[in-house]
C-alpha cells in the first residue's frame, strides 16, 4: 500500500501558507524600516529588532516545513517572539511617529502568529493568539483607539478562520481515512467470506450431514461440525461495525445469535438503528436466549424475528407457570425478566412476555423508530 | 411416482453428497449443474420435478437460472438450497419463482421432506423465509414506488407469516387461529404468490421501459 493519505497533516498547505507570508511581510518590514528609520528615537535598536525577526523567519520556515517540527511549544514561542518585537517599538518610535500612526516595527509580521497558532490549535488558539496580538499592538502603542481596535479584530479574525480551514481539514481527512479502512476492510472480509465459503463450510457441512447419519460418536462430531458451520456463516456474512456513534445493521447482529437451537428471522435488508440501541437489543436478547438455555431444557428451540422496530423471542420450552415471575419479585429477586423490562424501558421501548405452562415463553420487544431512519433498500 | 431431481451448485464435494442423500432416499437424481448457465441449459433437457438451487454459483447467480426455468418449464420446480447469509438472494430467487428455501444447515430428513413438499406443489416456508417475507412486504409498503402499486398482506396472511416466522407448525398454526391446515398452507402460499406476480410485472415494465423487451425475441 502507498502512503497513507491519514499520514500526513491535511493542514500542510496552510503552514506553507504562512511561511510564505512571513517572508513577504518581513520584505515589508524592512520597506518600513528603511522609510521611517530618520525618524526614529533609537534606529538601532530598529535594527537589532529587524536581526531577531529575520533570524525568527528563518527558524520557523526551517521547522514549520517539517510536519515533525510543528511543536506546540513553537508556536507559542512564535506569539511570544513577535509580542515581544512589537514591544520594542516602544522605544524605538518616537513620539511624533505615534502621534502619526506610523507602523510598529514588526509591520504586518506580527499577523503570522495568530495564522500558525490558528494552523496549529484550531479556531480557539488562533482567536486566543490574536487577541494576545491585538493587546500588545495597544501596549506597544500606550493607546487603545480605533486603529488598535481594527487590527485587534482583523488578527483576531485571520486566527479564528485558519484555526475553523486546519479543524475542518483535520475532520474531513479523519472521516475520508474511516471509509477507507471500513473500505479495505470490507474488502479483506469478502476474500476471506469468499475462501470460507469455498473450503472450509463445504467440508463442514458435509461432516454434519454424513456424521448425523451414522450416529454414534460421529453424530456427536456432526453436532460440533454443525455448530461451527453455523458460527462461522454467521460471521463472513456480517458487515465490520462503523465509527462509534453512528448508526448499526442490527439484522446482522442478531444473525451472530444463530445456532443450530436457535434461528433467528427477518427481513432481507439491513435494519439500521443507532449503535448503542443496537447493542442493547442484540444484549437483551442474549439474555432472553440464555435462559432458555437454563430453563426450558436442552431440546428446546427459540426463534428470534426481527421485523421493523420489534423483535420477537420465542421458545417452545414449558413455559413459566402463573405467578412465578410475581413470586420472585415479590421475594426480591431481580430475575431476568425483570432485567430485560428494565434494559428495553431504558431505550424508550416496551416489553410484553407472554408465556403459558406448556406453551412456551415470548417475549415481545418494541422500541421506538429513530426519527430519521435510514432503511437499507436490500 | 419417483420425484426426479436436479441438484445446482458449484462445490462438488456438496453437489455429490446431496445427489447422494436424495439417491439413497429414492429419488431419481437425473442431472447436477455447476452453474447457472448450465443448470438452464440442462434443465432444459431433463426437464426434473424439481431443481435444488444454490444461489452462490461463482460468477452468476442462481436469481437469474432460478427465473428462466420457472418461466420456461411451468412444471419444473424451484428449491432454492443455500446459505443463511445470503438473505437478499434467497429474497430474489423467491420473488424471481422459487417455491421454497432450505437453508443448508438443515438435516437429510428435512431436506427430504421439502423435496417432497416442493414436487407436491406445497411451499417450502422456513422461519427465516417468512421473517424476510413480511419484511419486503414492509419495505415496498413503506417505499414509495412508480408504477403498479404493491402487493398488500391481508390481516390473516400477516397474521400467518408472523407465526411461522417465529417457529410454529402449520398445526400449531390452525390450532392457534382455529383455522384448517390447509387454510393456513393457502394464506402462506399467496403471500409468495402475490410476491412473485408483482415481480414479473415489475420487470415486464422495467423492460419495456428500457426497450429490453425487443432484444429477448
Amino acid at each position: 500500500m502507498s502512503t497513507s493519505p491519514a499520514l500526513r497533516d491535511p493542514a500542510t498547505p496552510l503552514w506553507w501558507g504562512t511561511i510564505v507570508l512571513r517572508w513577504v511581510t518581513l520584505a515589508f518590514a524592512l520597506g518600513a524600516l528603511l522609510v521611517y528609520r530618520s525618524g526614529y528615537d533609537r534606529p538601532g535598536l530598529a535594527w537589532a529588532a529587524f536581526g531577531v525577526m529575520a533570524a525568527w523567519s528563518l527558524v520557523t520556515t526551517l521547522t514549520f516545513a517539517r510536519e515533525s517540527l510543528r511543536l506546540r511549544s513553537l508556536v507559542v514561542a512564535d506569539v511570544v517572539v513577535t509580542c515581544g518585537v512589537m514591544l520594542t517599538s516602544q522605544q524605538v518610535l518616537s513620539d511624533q511617529q505615534f502621534a502619526e500612526t506610523a507602523p510598529l516595527v514588526t509591520t504586518v509580521w506580527a499577523s503570522v502568529a495568530p495564522l500558525t497558532a490558528g494552523a496549529r490549535f484550531g479556531a480557539v488558539g488562533g482567536v486566543l493568539a490574536g487577541l494576545v496580538m491585538a493587546v500588545c499592538t495597544g501596549l506597544a502603542r500606550l493607546e487603545f483607539d480605533l486603529d488598535v481596535a481594527r487590527d485587534g479584530v482583523l488578527l483576531t479574525a485571520s486566527g479564528l478562520l485558519i484555526g475553523i480551514t486546519a479543524t475542518t481539514a483535520r475532520r474531513s481527512q479523519a472521516t475520508l481515512a474511516q471509509a477507507m479502512r471500513t473500505e479495505a476492510a470490507t474488502a479483506e472480509r469478502e476474500r476471506l467470506a469468499r475462501s470460507i465459503h469455498d473450503s472450509v463450510l463445504q467440508v463442514l457441512a458435509r461432516v454434519r450431514r454424513r456424521g448425523a447419519e451414522l450416529g454414534g460418536e460421529a453424530a456427536e462430531l456432526a453436532r460440533l461440525a454443525g455448530e461451527q458451520e453455523i458460527a462461522l456463516r454467521a460471521l463472513v456474512s456480517t458487515e465490520p461495525s462503523g465509527p462509534a456513534g453512528g448508526d448499526a445493521d442490527l439484522r446482522a447482529a442478531l444473525q451472530l445469535l444463530a445456532t443450530p437451537s436457535v434461528q433467528v428471522s427477518g427481513p432481507a435488508g439491513d435494519v439500521r438503528l443507532p449503535a448503542t440501541v443496537v447493542t442493547e437489543l442484540v444484549a437483551v436478547a442474549k439474555e432472553a436466549l440464555s435462559n432458555v438455555e437454563r430453563h426450558a431444557g436442552p431440546a428446546a428451540k427459540a426463534w428470534v424475528l426481527l421485523e421493523d422496530v420489534v423483535l420477537t423471542i420465542r421458545d417452545d420450552g414449558p413455559g413459566i407457570p402463573p405467578g412465578r415471575l410475581e413470586a420472585a419479585e415479590a421475594e426480591g429477586h431481580l430475575g431476568v425478566a425483570m432485567s430485560i423490562r428494565g434494559r428495553v424501558n431504558d431505550l424508550g421501548g416496551t416489553s410484553t412476555l407472554e408465556t403459558a405452562p406448556g406453551a412456551g415463553t415470548e417475549w415481545e420487544l418494541r422500541v421506538p423508530r429513530p426519527r430519521q431512519r435510514r432503511r437499507g433498500s436490500r | 411416482m419417483t420425484v426426479s431431481v436436479m441438484i445446482v451448485d458449484d462445490h462438488p464435494i456438496w453437489r455429490d453428497g446431496v445427489a447422494r442423500d436424495l439417491a439413497e432416499h429414492g429419488f431419481d437424481v437425473r442431472a447436477t449443474a455447476a452453474d447457472a448457465d448450465a443448470a438452464v441449459r440442462i434443465a432444459g433437457t431433463v426437464r426434473p420435478d424439481v431443481v435444488l438451487m444454490d444461489l452462490n454459483l461463482g460468477d452468476t447467480s442462481g436469481v437469474v437460472a432460478t427465473r428462466s426455468i420457472t418461466r420456461d418449464l411451468p412444471e419444473t420446480r424451484v428449491l432454492v438450497l443455500s446459505a443463511s447469509g445470503e438473505h437478499s438472494d434467497v429474497l430474489e430467487a423467491v420473488k424471481a419463482g422459487a417455491s421454497g428455501y432450505l437453508v443448508k444447515s438443515a438435516s437429510v430428513r428435512e431436506l427430504v421432506d421439502a423435496v417432497h413438499r416442493t414436487a407436491d406443489g406445497d411451499p417450502v416456508f422456513t422461519a427465516g423465509l417468512a421473517g424476510m417475507v413480511l419484511g419486503e412486504y414492509r419495505r415496498m409498503a413503506d417505499a414509495p414506488a412508480a408504477g403498479e402499486p404493491p402487493p398488500r398482506l391481508t390481516e390473516r396472511e400477516t397474521d400467518v407469516l408472523r407465526l411461522v416466522a417465529k417457529g410454529l407448525t402449520a398445526k400449531q398454526i390452525a390450532d392457534r387461529l382455529v383455522i384448517s391446515h390447509r387454510t393456513v398452507e393457502n394464506h402462506v402460499q399467496s403471500t409468495l404468490r402475490k410476491l412473485q406476480l408483482h415481480n414479473r410485472v415489475e420487470l415486464a415494465r422495467y423492460a419495456i421501459e428500457h426497450g429490453l423487451d425487443r432484444e429477448e425475441e
